[in-house]
């Protein structure tokens, strides 16, 4: 019966193993669904923000702004990781950090200076097995990124790359383009002028005459640090909801995996219960027949 | 009826039971246990010539006897000479070359063997006092064994797998590894085998050369086989009459001798198929209730001497992969090296398909084979000791939800599995590749390399079928030109 018992005891960790990953797919599918709402939204706010910064920059061509120009020396980088808390969630975490490291090798390259901020725990603790060193590590970040928090770290993003303490800004965190695909990307967010490149397809746009009041320039002022703040929390917002579309793709997977061992070992279980049955009664037979 | 023998003690078969028969005998003449009887006569024109074995002496001076021999034809009345001793075997130098079926005619057609000496296959293990007790590592040159099951010199070795994980070219391997270098004498029994599989061995055996000396292995060699084909009183005989031949290399020339059984299961199952009609009752799994004792028996006396020394692979076979199964648990008592082949490593394709978990050395112990071979072996055996843990996770949930420590365990783990491969000289035709000789120092150095990390780059398909770690480099960088 050994071998029988042993089978039982597997038989439960892998039902227990099912029920933790049924539940997390049901959470996942009921956050996913929020999540996405607002990824939605903040996505139409965000792209007509961009593309309007990026026909203001076509159209004045003397126009400025200090968070726009792209500097020739890249001595001071930064890259932002956004990674999960939690884990459950597949290749999510693996593909983003992938982009990080590579990102991460060029950097060392390059021998220029940068600093490295992750969000998640997750990324925090591949990192730190990687021997990266981390300067800002935030673990505040759930399912629902809120604007304030996401803005607190945009100004001091701004502040520092005006006063040129920073040179450029990447991040890497997962893209979501639509409930069947996301893409782990490493985005350059400043300067912020390299991002335009994006919308060429709007030709037309162009040709459009505008009236500045009360100034191109005061517009300008508010309208690009609005437009990296919108970018910035945008990737907030498309990691969110992508972390919820892996887990709840991971969950189903692991379920399903879960049922087919049930399955399989429950099988063996017979198997094995009924070759003993079997075993034990051919030699009580064969016992009692050579007493006869 | 005519009977051709005039010999003194003559009984009358009264009785035969497929392969066991009763003889009567007059009380005062009964024939001793363990005595060889003969049926040598003609009827209706055909000749029988059985030899039997006393078993049992049954009462009113009838004997209960096993057929040696097949005993189709038999019919009661027949004379039975009673040999007055045990079946006795030739030994000697003239046995070497030579092939012998279980009573010690030679099989292989080139005529009588030239020797007087005869020895009694039944006989008594050597002595507590006469036993060695030296503990020296027998190298093999295969990794897998040399690293986690090192064999004793003058120890004793089983294999243990089931149905075609490769038992048998395990074993043959060893004696083209080990008979090739070996000095000594080597004394092989088939024990219920496929006839084929010794019939390609005794030609393999001829052809391979000892060292640069230009002798054939086969010089140094002698072979008994009692085949499947054979009655169960023969499969049940045929090793103790290979172990006779064995102790007298041992006893008699104080060389080191090589014992290679094939398959030592087989002598347990013909124990238990003769035991029911003997009128014994089956015990656990219907084996015989004798089971232990017949096996002790044949064990104890084969082992190392004051004199010389037999060291000796054996072959078992577990039935229907179940390793608790009486037979093979007995079996595995009495080994100092217990290596067992495992049905889902064969199926990835690694051979020789060596559990590395499950098999064990008594002298894996840093005392006999260093404290830095010991440690090495230890750390390999964590590493796919947590690999195996791991593995329904792996199953349900992915390798990419395991923390970053765990996945360096799995990456190594799946590499040293396949770096347990290693191809095999009598294999040359399924693997394309020549046989790999590892000395034991470049074994524990690769493996000591692998579990610290140095070759994780290379991809996992590098580490199959090569020796030392050296040459899966070179193999990652032949697949990296051939990809490219």
């Amino acid at each position: 019966m050994a071998k029988a018992r042993a089978i039982v005891k597997r038989l439960k960790a892998v039902k227990n193993i099912r029920k933790i990953t049924r539940t997390m797919e049901l959470i996942a599918t009921a956050r996913f669904k929020k999540a996405m709402d607002r990824a939605t939204e903040a996505a139409a706010y965000t792209k007509k923000m961009t593309e309007i910064v990026a026909d203001l920059s076509r159209v004045s061509l003397k126009f400025s702004h200090p968070l726009l120009e792209n500097r020739e020396k890249n001595e001071n980088s930064v890259l932002l990781v956004l990674t999960s808390n939690r884990g459950l969630c597949g290749g999510y975490n693996a593909s983003v950090l992938r982009e990080a490291m590579v990102r991460l090798r060029e950097l060392k390259v390059d021998e220029s200076k940068y600093a490295v901020e992750v969000s998640g725990k997750r990324g925090i603790a591949f990192l730190k097995f990687q021997k990266v060193t981390m300067d800002r590590q935030y673990t505040h970040f759930e399912d629902k990124p809120s604007f304030e928090e996401v803005e607190e770290i945009a100004e001091r993003y701004i502040d520092d790359y005006v006063k040129g303490r920073i040179d450029r800004l990447d991040v890497a965190y997962t893209q979501f383009e639509s409930v069947s695909r996301q893409t782990a990307v490493l985005e350059t967010l400043l300067p912020l002028g390299s991002l335009t490149g994006g919308d060429e397809t709007e030709e037309d746009a162009s040709n459009i005459d505008y009236e500045f009041l009360p100034s191109a320039q005061e517009i300008l002022e508010e309208i690009v640090p609005a437009s990296f703040k919108a970018q910035l929390f945008k990737c907030f917002l498309d990691a969110a909801v992508s972390e919820q579309i892996a887990r709840m793709v991971a969950m189903k997977g692991a379920t399903e995996n879960a049922d087919d061992m049930t399955r399989s070992l429950t099988q063996q279980y017979n198997r094995a219960r009924q070759t003993q049955i079997t075993s034990e009664l051919s030699e009580i037979i064969g016992g009692a027949a050579a007493l006869e | 009826m005519a009977t051709t023998d005039t010999a003194t003690n003559v009984g009358h078969v009264t009785q035969v039971i497929g392969s066991t028969f009763d003889v009567e005998f007059s009380e005062e003449t009964l024939p001793e246990i363990y005595n060889a009887v003969k049926i040598d006569s003609e009827i209706k024109g055909v000749h029988i010539k059985v030899t039997g074995e006393v078993q049992q002496h049954l009462g009113g001076g009838r004997v209960r006897c096993v057929a040696l021999g097949s005993t189709d034809g038999m019919v009661r009345g027949m004379d039975v000479v009673d040999t007055g001793q045990p079946l006795a075997v030739p030994v000697g130098k003239a046995t070497l070359g030579r092939v012998f079926n279980l009573l010690g005619d030679p099989i292989d057609g080139r005529g009588p063997v030239d020797t007087d000496e005869y020895w009694p296959i039944h006989r008594q293990p050597p002595k507590l006092e006469d036993l060695s007790a030296k503990a020296e590592v027998f190298e093999t040159g295969i990794k897998v064994v040399d690293l986690l099951t090192p064999f004793v010199r003058g120890g004793k070795a089983g294999l243990f797998g089931g149905a075609g994980l490769g038992k048998t070219v395990i074993l043959t391997e060893l004696i083209a590894r080990i008979a090739r270098e070996h000095g000594g004498y080597s004394v092989f029994a088939g024990v219920g085998e496929r006839t084929r599989e010794g019939n390609d061995l005794w030609l393999e055996m001829q052809e391979a050369q000892i060292g640069d000396t230009g002798r054939s292995v086969i010089d140094q060699t002698c072979m008994v086989f009692g085949q499947m084909n054979e009655p169960p009183g023969a499969r049940l005989r045929v090793a103790l009459s290979a172990l006779t031949m064995a102790e007298w290399f041992r006893d008699t020339t104080g060389a080191d001798t090589l014992l290679f059984v094939d398959n030592i299961f087989r002598f347990s199952q013909a124990g238990s198929e003769v035991s029911a009609l003997l009128g014994r009752m089956p015990s656990a799994v219907g084996y015989q209730p004798t089971l232990g004792t017949e096996l002790g028996e044949l064990q104890e006396r084969i082992t190392s001497t004051k004199k010389g020394a037999i060291t000796s692979v054996q072959a078992v076979y577990v039935p229907a992969d179940d390793p608790t199964d009486p037979a093979p648990a007995t079996a595995f008592s009495h080994l100092d090296a217990f290596i067992y082949l495992e049905r889902k490593i064969s199926e990835k394709g690694i051979y020789p398909a060596i559990d590395p978990l499950a098999s064990s050395s008594r002298i894996l112990d840093p005392q006999y084979v260093g404290e830095r071979h010991y440690a090495v072996a230890r750390r390999v055996q964590q590493i796919l000791q947590r690999y195996r843990e791991l593995q329904d996770i792996i199953a349900i949930l992915g390798v990419d939800e395991l923390s970053e420590d765990d996945k360096m365990v799995v990456h190594r783990a799946r590499r040293i599995e396949r770096f347990l491969s290693q191809p095999f000289y009598v294999a040359e035709v399924f693997t394309a590749k020549p046989g790999n000789f590892t000395s034991l120092e470049d074994t524990i150095r690769s493996f000591e390399e692998l579990c610290d990390g140095k070759w994780d780059h290379l991809p996992e398909s590098a580490f199959m079928y090569v020796g030392a770690v050296e040459e899966a480099e070179d193999q990652a960088k032949a697949m990296e030109a051939a990809a490219g």
